[in-house]
């Protein structure tokens, strides 16, 4: 039968004793045969425990995808604090973007930009590139590997866009997410440049072309046709750069396609 | 950078290494363990500011927990990818020691897969007070804060997780007459 002094032989064997029950248990294990078997094993096992059982430590790769997002986080939580210059001025039309004014301001839009693209594309984009930098939004899935999140779109978006980790060239993929866009699921890719957060959104194309550059509210739009697809980069890092994630992701894309 | 950011790098970042352990054996798939420590990071990042205890590991750690049991809960765990096979080959051990006798080497190689089976094998709330306590050496407090139970259900966990293990064990050893000690 099993001794009832086991738990505190067990407190004793994990330090958590203090010196006078420490003492107490020690003298009864002293003439305990079972305790001081139970003793024995536990400090075996220990042994066995800590010599082969390690673990060992996060992957370099995990360290470094870890980074990237926390990086993009802060600089998401930065950017909520302190909003871009534009946005701080609060343009006139902001507070009426609602009922007439948003018809309105998305007329303007479509009119400006691209008069045959039939959805309101470039304020829908902008507001789902503000939505996502709301806290916990940017990313559904956390990977820099391209594997990971490829698949992960499948049966989530309608879509399945070209994925790649652009980080040697400065643009570090962090994850990925899905936004609704008009009627469709749009997989979105989420890329870290510096400070700058850059959404891809993919999507079918709806009618007409959404505008090879636009800028809303301080924030730049780049869209381009890869395959059968089309692609907007949403960002508040400059037209260079964008253009640059851009000639990427399409040069992957036609090699794909070949 | 960001005071926030480089105060969570030095208060919190430290622990990475022992949140990965806690959630390699929580999850029992490298990969799962992979996006549970970033969702549990990002979590903490989020949450920094809230932190009032001094023990950072801890807390840390008890959000890993939860994030592996809400992965649970919802049954979003992947299927295996190709980032599982990589890290599968050395699950269990570390690096073995090179042995000069490649037989023994091979034998002890076996063994320490044996007993990671065997705590792989332990209920989960047995696993993570046995791993809490002899891997990251925390105490009993500190268990208790991690999995948020009181410090008597750590002790008796921890005894039966203990008692559970030791009779595998013995069962294993008996099992093909070799003994595992």
């Amino acid at each position: 039968m099993q001794c009832a002094e086991h738990l505190r032989v067990q407190a004793l064997f994990d330090g958590e004793l203090d010196a006078v029950s420490a003492a107490a248990v020690e003298r009864h294990v002293g003439h305990c045969a079972d305790c001081r078997t139970l003793l024995e094993e536990l400090e075996r096992m220990r042994g066995r425990i800590r010599r082969d059982l390690e673990y060992g430590e996060a992957p370099r790769e995990l360290r470094s995808a870890l980074a990237r997002a926390l990086d993009a986080e802060a600089a998401a939580e930065e950017r909520r604090r302190s909003p871009p210059v534009v946005w701080r001025g609060r343009p006139f039309w902001l507070g009426t973007l609602t009922g007439a004014g948003a018809a309105l301001a998305a007329g303007v839009a479509v009119v400006l930009l691209a008069p045959l693209f039939f959805a309101p594309l470039p304020e829908e984009l902008i507001a789902a590139h503000l939505r996502s930098l709301e806290p916990g939004r940017l990313t559904q899935v956390i990977s820099t590997d391209r594997h990971t999140v490829k698949p992960w779109f499948a049966g989530r978006a309608d879509v399945s866009p070209v994925v790649a980790d652009f980080a040697p060239q400065g643009f570090a993929l962090v994850g990925g997410r899905t936004d609704s866009l008009g009627q469709q699921r749009a997989a979105v890719l989420v890329y870290a440049h510096g400070a700058h957060v850059i959404n891809v959104f993919a999507f079918l194309p709806g009618r007409g072309e959404p505008p090879a550059q636009a800028s809303r509210r301080g924030y730049h739009i780049a869209c381009w046709r890869g395959g059968d697809l089309d692609y907007c980069a949403v960002s508040d890092a400059g037209w260079e750069e964008l253009g640059t994630l851009r000639e990427l992701i399409a040069d992957l894309g036609a090699r794909d396609a070949r | 950078m960001d005071d926030k950011r480089s105060r969570f790098e030095a208060q919190v970042l430290p622990h990475l290494d022992a949140a990965y352990r806690l959630a390699r054996w929580l999850s029992r798939a490298p990969g799962d363990a992979d996006d549970i420590v970033q969702e549990a990071f990002l979590r903490a990042f989020r949450s920094f500011d809230t932190l009032r205890s001094p023990d950072a590991r801890a807390w840390v750690l008890a959000i890993v927990r939860n994030c592996h049991l809400s992965a649970l809960q919802h049954g979003r765990r992947r299927a295996a990818e190709p980032l599982d096979e990589e890290h599968e080959t050395d699950a269990g051990a570390g690096d073995v020691p090179a042995a000069a006798d490649p037989e023994a080497a091979s034998i002890e190689r076996d063994e320490r897969r044996a007993l990671a089976r065997l705590i792989g094998a332990l209920p989960g709330e047995h696993r993570e007070v046995l791993v809490l306590r002899e891997l990251e050496d925390m105490s009993y407090r500190e268990i208790a804060a991690v999995t948020a139970v009181p410090i008597g259900t750590v002790m008796s966990r921890l005894a039966r997780a203990r008692a559970a293990l030791r009779a595998k064990w013995h069962e294993e050893s008996e099992g093909d007459g070799r003994a595992v000690r």
